[in-house]
């Protein structure tokens, strides 16, 4: 399904935020790497995708009255074999249904256990003045507490991208730091102009995260992805 | 793009100027600021009372614009803000070139009449196509044409440095404090609320002005910021422009608000559009002024790495942490400039590893020229920096009469030979008046000085990264 198509799907049926699946699919579309995703509406399913996808898998709530999943107990990561994937979708519905009895719960997702990176993350927001303006920093802590981001207007050349990524302070931890796994800078390159023209052409798109993005000697995968329409 | 510039044209070169509604209580400033203009000037003024002051300056008055038997290519307006949509819709009807309008009390005042009021002259400037500059702001500035709006602005020559400014105050000092320091203005405009021409309409024309080679801009706010940001890119390809962004922080962007009604906007996405604009930023007048001059006065900056000649060991420590502290490197000198230096510098109480401690070399002005052509001669340096201590040089006037006048004419001849860039800082110590002097006659000679070590090497960086933008890709 293209981009186009997911969105119109979204707009008639009233929402503006996107699924984690959808949101997926259009930055797949988008030429950007994203872990594999397949929507379980029963532990079974949830069991026979993760079989299909190979252990270890994560399991995550797929509701859109539910956004930050990790806060409701509806994020297990790690999950080795079919009992503990059985466990783990039950504990999940059981969370989010006691967290918002309301709540409209698609199903739980899965997915398959990246192996560990360096977390970065990439956003996109529309500013009053210069419209999309996409965000790059470290993920986690760094992101979080030291605001350790930059900002590039849309759209981006691949010497913005460049430049981006280089003037964040904690550029040399993607340099490999202390014979840790480098991050490949080119392909982070890569994410970010295909992210700024993707945005440039969906002029629909509000907002934009992909938090966190593992990125490795050679390649990156986006393992988490939000997208925000227009209302 | 051409449109913009056939639109301006007029305006920013006008024959003929009318200003409306100029009077004693501004104390005539329009009509006085444009005494010595070159074209034909006018006054439109109704208030009987007012009509002796601008006959005394010898200004013909009409009562409407319309009967002013000549064309206008610039109007400046200044009448009370309720009157200004007959006034502009007269400037229509005269076919005026354009207009500034210098009255104020619309959006920047916050209030829904003000807004509206606005609203209501940008749509009928807008609906005729007609230039509407400001409202709440000084309009035009063009020195060669004597087009001024202070009495303080020189007049008579043409420059090369176009200002932007959102500011009547900062485009009045940039033309003020510019020439004390060898940068002289082609043009400049000074427009406010930005109703209906805004900054990307100036830039245009700035872009395409022959005379302009340097653009400054002072900015609040911007209306269309993707037009602004493409068209500012482009600009920054050919000429280098130098943004100086008003309103940071919530307290900033209130001022802001209430100044020329601007939304101020995030601090960090300013900063992106400058660095991918390949633009450059300063935070205040002097950084303008200073990064200017090293633009205007000294060759590109073709490195990070200075060679740096203080008169004193104090100094040379102090001026390396200052260039070192805006990430310049200060490298070793090579065998052979070693070699050069051997043969006649007098190390005792001295050095020149680099920095340079010139000491007991101090009064030798041949030994001082002779060590910065070594420095700029070095295959490790892109930029010589010259300590000039006033204070010391003005103690040794004994052994060297005219010590300043001929280290300047030696400075002069050595920034000629010099293929790279070359400061000078001066520093005067206790000795206000003298280093006043010698930076008059340096600025004369185009020789850029500065007033610390500080403010030199973050000129230099700012610059430096300029150059760097521009020639990488």
């Amino acid at each position: 399904m293209t981009a186009d198509k997911i969105i119109s799907i979204a707009k008639k049926e009233g929402r503006t935020a996107l699924t984690e699946i959808e949101s997926k699919k259009i930055l797949t579309g988008a030429g950007i790497d994203c872990t594999e995703i397949k929507l379980a509406k029963t532990g079974k399913e949830a069991v026979t995708a993760a079989k299909k996808f190979g252990f270890p898998v994560v399991l995550k709530i797929m509701s859109p009255d539910i956004l930050h999943k990790t806060d409701v107990g509806g994020v297990k990561l790690n999950l080795n074999n079919e009992e503990e994937v059985g466990k783990a979708f039950d504990e999940i519905i059981g969370a989010a249904k006691k967290h918002n009895p309301k709540a409209k719960i698609d199903g739980v997702s899965v997915q398959p256990m990246a192996r560990s990176g360096i977390e970065v993350i990439i956003g996109m927001n529309k500013d009053l003045q210069f419209g999309p303006v996409l965000m790059f920093g470290l993920g986690g802590i760094l992101v979080e507490v030291l605001k350790d981001v930059s900002f590039r207007i849309v759209p981006l050349t691949r010497r913005d991208a460049r430049e981006m990524i280089k003037e964040i302070k904690g550029y040399p931890i993607l340099e490999g730091y202390r014979g840790h796994e480098p991050a490949n800078i080119k392909i982070l390159e890569d994410i970010l102009l295909k992210v700024s023209e993707f945005v440039e052409n969906q002029p629909e798109v509000k907002e934009l995260d992909i938090n966190p993005i593992f990125a490795y000697r050679d390649s990156a995968l986006a393992l988490d992805a939000r997208i925000i329409l227009e209302s | 793009m051409e449109k913009t510039m056939k639109r301006l044209e007029r305006a920013f070169n006008p024959r003929s100027v009318a200003v409306v509604g100029d009077k004693m209580a501004l104390g005539y400033m329009w009509l006085k600021s444009l005494a010595h203009f070159q074209g034909k000037l006018y006054s439109v003024q109704i208030d009987e009372r007012e009509l002796p002051g601008i006959a005394s300056l010898g200004v013909k008055n009409y009562l409407r614009l319309q009967d002013i038997p000549d064309e206008i290519d610039y109007a400046v307006i200044a009448v009370p803000n309720n009157v200004t949509p007959r006034i502009i819709r007269d400037c229509i009807d005269k076919n005026v070139g354009a207009a500034a309008l210098f009255t104020s009390g619309f959006a920047e005042s916050g209030t829904e009449d003000g807004r509206k009021l606005q609203d209501t002259i940008a749509k009928i400037a807008r609906d005729a196509d007609f230039n509407l500059i400001g409202p709440n702001c000084m309009g035009i500035h063009n020195p060669r044409l004597g087009l001024r709006h202070s009495l303080d602005q020189t007049y008579g020559h043409s420059g090369n440095v176009a200002f932007i400014s959102q500011s009547g105050t900062h485009a009045t000092f940039f033309s003020l404090v510019g020439p004390l320091n060898g940068i002289y203005i082609s043009k400049s405009v000074s427009y406010g609320n930005a109703a209906v021409l805004d900054s990307t309409d100036y830039l245009e024309y700035f872009g395409n002005d022959a005379e302009t080679e340097i653009i400054g801009i002072y900015i609040e706010g911007v209306n269309d910021g993707r037009k602004f940001f493409s068209c500012l890119k482009e600009i920054a390809r050919r000429k280098p422009v130098v943004i100086w962004k008003g309103g940071v922080g919530d307290a900033g962007s209130r001022a802001a608000s209430s100044h020329t009604s601007s939304l101020a906007g995030s601090p960090a996405i300013w900063d992106a559009l400058i660095k991918q604009c390949g633009t450059i930023k300063a935070e205040n007048l002097n950084e303008l002024i200073d990064t200017i001059k090293v633009l205007l006065h000294a060759k590109p900056v073709a490195g990070y790495r200075v060679g740096l000649a203080a008169m004193t060991g104090g100094q040379s420590v102090v001026i390396t942490d200052a260039f070192t502290r805006e990430r310049f490197q200060v490298p070793l000198l090579s065998e052979a400039s070693y070699k050069k230096f051997a043969a006649f510098f007098q190390t005792l109480g001295a050095s020149y590893r680099n920095p340079l401690d010139v000491s007991l070399n101090f009064p030798h002005l041949d030994r001082i020229i002779k060590s910065i052509d070594i420095l700029s001669e070095d295959e490790n340096i892109d930029t010589v920096v010259l300590e000039i201590s006033v204070a010391f040089m003005k103690d040794l006037s004994w052994i060297n009469t005219n010590l300043f006048d001929n280290m300047i004419e030696a400075l002069v001849d050595f920034k000629k030979r010099c293929t790279k860039s070359f400061i000078t800082i001066l520093v005067p110590a206790h000795a206000e008046q003298e280093a006043l002097e010698v930076k008059k006659k340096l600025v004369a000679r185009n020789i850029p000085c500065f007033a610390s070590f500080e403010s030199g090497a973050k000129a230099l960086r700012k610059v430096a990264d300029y150059y760097q933008h521009k020639t990488s890709v």
